[in-house]
């Protein structure tokens, strides 16, 4: 299948300067990260915050430079170049986590969302508005004419994190990097996003790297998961085989600490297989030894991404399960 | 003196005066639950569940209207007066953690400032330091914390902090308003294990929030909230495994689940608005299953375990 975006051994650091400027810092939020999405494929990727999620996007936007690693989308490598960063810009786009701050409340809904055609030069006003209204349809915020018009402020959360949506396909993109897209929206509503996340990828292909620590609305929509820990991928593979039979400490761990809606949770004590750690980040060696309850001698080398079947890949030595 | 627990809230009505609106935040609400049982409230984000939590408190804001009774065992707390309800029940017999609490800790004192200062506000008489440090022992941490200040330690930590001192006077019931809403995954399940062994010491715990699997850990009741109202009440086994109100078979269907890929069909519409509330039903437009009837206000019926409001039940 062809890939869309393809990202390689993607380096980012960021340094954090003491009060005296002496002591410094340095924070890896993404070290050594390489995944590629397919066409028509959601590619999730999960971890706790702090795990350099966000800044894999926003690298990829552009909107950050990395230190080292390159980032290929549909065939062509992005640079930092004028013409190269257009044409991410105009292939991917991004729903970011609040629809209460990511969308300009000065503006009507309809100038949101055409707004990026403006940008991009594409047709004239009349067919801005005209591919515009048919967005504002295609996530399904009916009456359109009557939205179109509105100001954020009129809308509801999942309204408006439609509307986030609407602009970020009106480009007819062919990657859309959706940031923790339900997160902040009521439980309620959150399915009805990921249905039209889901529906508009079977109707125009899109592709979607969906972030997020959720790893059940993950399972509801994602094909291929990787899960992140401190800028390193642990582990990558088929979602339902990733949660069903995880190999890494640490996806495991994560899959211990969600609480299904479950009236027998009331009378089992819940175990988290991970130990109490010093809070203390070193890079050496295996990022999760310290919390990790299978640490053996060997974690204090550095772990890498090995293959455990055609489609699997683990960063770890004792591999559980 | 003993103290009786059991907490029973009737016909609470709650009223924000905003400008020339009112809201109408909580509306006709009762529920009881006995000694050491913990509740959980479920709904979502503007359904009134904080402002219940603060009534019970007595913490609302000045523009706030309280009706209604609720009863800590026999005693009124509504018709208490200020300092009496301060000397005798606010964090003796009943405190709160509040949300976002994590970012409630104040920057510039030490952990351990900040809990004399509460035992201070409440003429505290007891050993200070052996208080302080059972109570920061009680949620997991040690008492090198107490040196330090907010900002030196995580996220986690701060929320086992304001446990803490929530539970500093040793009351018999904490309300906490969604404790675990900012955490990171794994933390938050720490922190739920936490509650857990509380509540297995004897804790009274009243559970906000709008996650039915966290509450799904701690609450033998639990109260579906809907638009200012509860909309159905029971022991959380048959909620949870025989949902009534529509609503509530709508909320408990939302939530993915781990490895199930059955679709689910999303509900239409929002919640709404509390300003105007509409008569009737306050479902309908959403409501899968609306008939005529439920433009009239829905009845209360019993079920085996607590009570529902709506027109599908009536016998």
């Amino acid at each position: 299948m062809e890939e869309i975006l393809s990202v390689k051994d993607l380096k980012k650091y960021f340094v954090k300067k003491g009060f005296t400027g002496n002591d410094k810092e340095t924070i890896r939020v993404a070290d050594g990260v390489s995944f590629s999405i397919k066409k028509s494929e959601t590619f999730v990727l999960a971890g706790e915050s702090g795990s350099g999620k966000t800044t894999i996007a926003r690298i990829i936007l552009g909107a950050l430079e990395q230190d080292s690693g390159t980032i290929t989308f549909s065939g062509q490598e992005i640079t930092n170049h004028a013409d190269s960063l257009k044409k991410i810009r105009l292939g991917c786009q991004m729903v970011h986590q609040d629809p209460y701050a990511s969308i300009n409340p000065r503006m009507t809904i309809l100038d949101i969302v055409k707004e990026s055609l403006e940008i991009h030069n594409i047709g004239n006003n009349e067919e801005r508005n005209r591919i515009a209204l048919q967005a504002l349809s295609q996530v399904k915020l009916e009456p359109v004419e009557d939205i179109a018009s509105k100001y954020p402020h009129m809308l509801s959360g999942g309204q408006r994190q439609r509307v986030a949506i609407a602009r970020a396909i009106v480009t007819n993109p062919k990657l859309v990097i959706a940031d923790e897209p339900v997160s902040m929206l009521d439980v309620s509503v959150r399915i009805g996003i990921l249905e039209l996340i889901k529906e508009l990828q079977e109707k125009y292909g899109i592709s979607f790297l969906y972030i997020t620590h959720d790893l059940s609305t993950a399972s509801y929509i994602g094909h291929r998961i990787a899960i992140l820990y401190l800028g390193k991928i642990v582990e990558t593979g088929p979602i339902n085989e990733v949660l069903s039979t995880p190999h890494h400490p640490y996806t495991q761990a994560l899959l211990d600490s969600i609480a299904d809606p479950d009236p027998n949770n009331l009378h089992i004590d819940r175990k988290i297989r991970i130990n109490e750690s010093s809070g203390l980040v070193t890079y050496q060696g295996c990022r999760f030894m310290a919390k990790c309850p299978y640490a053996i001698e060997k974690c204090k080398q550095e772990p890498t991404l090995e293959k455990i079947s055609d489609t699997r890949q683990v960063a770890c030595f004792v591999k559980i399960n | 003196m003993t103290i009786m627990v059991a907490l029973s809230v009737n016909d609470l009505v709650v009223q924000y005066q905003s400008q020339k609106k009112k809201v109408h935040a909580v509306d006709h609400i009762s529920f009881s639950y006995k000694e050491n049982e913990s509740i959980g409230i479920a709904g979502e984000s503007g359904c009134g569940k904080s402002t219940l939590g603060l009534a019970i408190m007595k913490t609302l804001q000045e523009n706030a209207s309280v009706s209604g009774e609720i009863l800590l065992g026999d005693k009124s707390i509504l018709s208490m007066s200020e300092p009496e309800f301060t000397k005798n029940i606010r964090w003796k017999q009943i405190s709160m953690v509040f949300q976002g609490a994590m970012n409630s800790l104040d920057p510039v004192f030490t952990i351990k400032k900040q809990f004399e200062e509460i035992l201070r506000k409440h003429n505290f008489e007891g050993d200070y330091k052996q208080t302080i440090e059972s109570a920061i022992l009680s949620v997991g941490l040690t008492h090198s914390i107490l040196d330090k200040y907010p900002h030196e330690i995580s996220g986690g930590m701060k929320q086992r902090v304001i446990i803490a001192m929530a539970l500093v006077l040793k009351p018999k019931m904490v309300i906490a308003d969604e404790p675990t809403t900012a955490l990171d995954v794994l933390v938050q399940a720490q922190i739920m294990i936490l509650l857990k062994k509380l509540k297995k010491d004897g804790l009274s715990i009243m559970l906000i929030s709008h996650d039915l699997g966290i509450i799904s850990e701690i609450a033998e009741k639990i109260g579906i909230m809907y638009a200012g109202q509860i909309v159905e009440f029971g022991n959380m086994q048959d909620i949870y495994k025989n949902p009534k109100h529509p609503y509530t078979i709508a909320l408990l269907e939302s939530i993915p689940k781990l490895g199930e890929t059955k679709k689910i069909i999303p509900l239409k519409g929002n919640p709404p608005s509390l300003v105007n509330p509409p008569s009737g039903c306050r479902f309908y437009d959403r409501c899968p299953q609306a008939m005529e009837k439920c433009k009239k206000e829905p009845p209360k019926i019993k079920t085996a375990s607590g009570f529902v409001m709506c027109w599908l039940h009536e016998q």
